[in-house]
């Protein structure tokens, strides 16, 4: 069927939401990026100053560490579990829809609350399992002062909140392996271990590639957790890309500088996505023949 | 069928106990908690059984009437995101899965390169933009940006819904003279309604939940309630614990009812979305 002008008015919405909302703006912030301005000012043109300036920027490079540090842990602490907890529901448990209903209970949880929570069991002194820790005899959590306590606490609420998403992706990969490569397994007498390395994970392979770029992407752009708990403080030690973009734009009223944080967050982001954009497009492009 | 030594069913059965509790035991301890009195907030070890007390949300009530305002805008933004959504999606999807040339192909993979960018950076622009338009601190800012940031995975979704429904149905509607309108109306929308009801409920959670656009984007007026919740945490005069657990378990409730009412959908759209997509 031929794509008439009707056709072409139907993805109009979407395509416009899209591109007055992202897409342009999202050039203007590569304007912006080159010159140096405030709210009332006018834009005057520096070139890539601001980029050198970040560049030499120590605060610069340590809320990129600290992203990079959280990102791949919440990465592949989730995937490590999700692959576990699939595997178990794989295998049959009881309650099988109560137990995923209690699985996916996160997935409907805001930041905000996450953080009220864990903070009600973390609090310095008085909460559960700091006070669990003390009278077990282990060192204390002390995350508002301790960098290193606080970017765990970071990457568990990011873990807590986003198992249930890289959880259903692998599950139901899991769930699409067909029962006879397992009979197959287990007449050439195939112990668990191999079963799980030479049938079960190369099988989850696309799936697992799939859930690690979703999560990278989306892990990077990591803000409320950070800003609720700690600001990014004590002394901008637990610092991340998105918190530090916005204390530059909204809060030291840095435009040009924010602006050029923000692409190097959006490139970041799209080399990250770059394996998975290529394959979309190549696909698209077969189509079309 | 089940030949598992002893001690592998038992490591199962630990391993499923602690699944459940770390999804769960965070917010059940949250809920006993905001129906606990004061003193017993932070009692260790907790206890889980009390006599409950209303008290914290009466206390909410009375002292920060402003959450069951934040409460009414959340709806309402969350609402008309969803409309917006899903209608814009629907009539997108639709085109994607049955129409192809090399236009349309073009604007699919730039719906998919775009879904990709990190909110925080159109904050930048928009901002002052929103000002001048006079529409910040509006409801309606906050419909248009939630929607934007979910109608490209949600038009993919809807176009992998209704790849599924046979192309011969709305051939055969169009070859007998129906027009789009009507093939819409009457074959594409009663075949894909689980696909909306799945586009639906990212959507409304997402939009429900959302914190960072909120923060930025609104100050009194359409004021959100997971943002009145981050603003009773960061209270300066200290925080009232029992009233936060409160305001937090009158967020959660509602949403967490709704997607485990529809927790196949979301299953469904999931792996659709993001495994073909």
């Amino acid at each position: 069927m031929p794509v008439r002008f009707f056709h072409y008015l139907m993805v109009a919405p979407v395509q416009l939401l899209l591109l007055v909302i992202i897409g342009v703006p999202s050039l203007f912030v590569l304007w912006q990026g080159l010159t140096e301005f405030s709210y009332g000012q006018e834009a005057v043109f520096v070139g890539l100053d601001n980029y050198r300036n970040i560049l030499a920027d120590r605060a610069f490079w340590r809320a990129f560490t600290n992203t990079f540090i959280i990102v791949n842990a919440v990465v592949y602490v989730e995937l490590a579990a999700a692959i576990g907890v699939s595997l178990l529901f794989a295998g049959g448990v009881p309650l099988r829809r109560l137990m995923i209903a209690i699985l996916l209970v996160p997935y409907a949880v805001n930041e905000v609350t996450a953080v009220v929570m864990w903070r009600f069991m973390l609090e310095p002194n008085v909460g559960m399992i700091t006070q669990l820790l003390e009278t077990v005899g282990l060192p204390s959590l002390n995350w508002p002062i301790d960098r290193w306590h606080a970017l765990t606490v970071i990457v568990l609420l990011s873990v807590w909140l986003h198992l249930p998403f890289t959880t259903i992706i692998i599950y139901t990969a899991r769930l699409s392996i067909p029962q006879e490569l397992y009979e197959a397994a287990r007449t050439d007498g195939a112990s668990g271990w191999q079963t799980f390395f030479y049938v079960t994970f190369p099988m989850l392979i696309p799936a697992i590639l799939i859930a690690l770029l979703f999560r990278y992407v989306f892990a990077f752009r990591i803000f409320g957790e950070v800003w609720l708990l700690t600001r990014g403080g004590p002394a901008g030690s637990t610092e991340v890309l998105a918190t530090y973009l916005y204390r530059h734009s909204f809060r030291y009223l840095e435009l040009g500088k924010a602006s050029a944080i923000g692409w190097v967050m959006l490139v970041t982001t799209l080399l990250m996505a770059m394996p998975y954009l290529r394959q979309v497009y190549k696909r698209m492009l077969s189509q079309n023949e | 069928m089940n030949r598992r030594p002893w001690w592998v069913s038992g490591l199962r059965y630990v391993a499923l106990a602690a699944v459940l509790l770390w999804s769960g035991f965070p917010i059940l301890l949250m809920i006993l908690a905001s129906l606990k009195p004061d003193r017993e907030i932070f009692r260790f070890p907790p206890s889980f059984i009390f006599r409950p007390t209303l008290a914290n949300y009466v206390e909410l009530f009375t002292s920060r009437p402003a959450f069951f305002d934040a409460l009414l805008n959340s709806l309402i933004i969350t609402v008309g995101a969803t409309v917006l959504t899903v209608v814009s999606s629907t009539l997108a999807g639709y085109v994607y899965s049955r129409y192809r040339n090399t236009a349309l192909a073009g604007t699919a993979f730039f719906m998919i390169v775009i879904r990709m960018l990190p909110p925080i950076i159109i904050t930048l622009p928009l901002f002052p933009a929103v000002n001048a338009l006079g529409l910040q601190d509006t409801h309606l800012v906050l419909i248009v940006l939630y929607a934007t940031f979910f109608v490209s995975l949600n038009s993919w979704i809807m176009k992998a819904f209704i790849d599924q429904i046979p192309r011969e149905l709305d051939e055969a509607a169009i070859v007998d003279g129906a027009s789009t309108v009507k093939v819409l109306r009457y074959v594409i929308v009663p075949l894909s309604v689980q696909g909306m009801i799945a586009t639906a409920t990212f959507v409304f959670v997402f939009s429900w939940n959302e914190f960072l656009f909120a923060f930025i984007f609104t100050t009194s007026n359409a004021k959100t309630a997971p943002l009145v919740i981050s603003e009773m945490l960061s209270s300066l005069a200290g925080i009232d614990w029992g009233v936060l657990f409160a305001a937090a378990t009158l967020q959660f409730i509602p949403i967490v009812v709704l997607v485990i009412l529809l927790q196949r959908f979301v299953v469904a759209g999931l792996t659709v979305g993001s495994v073909k997509g």
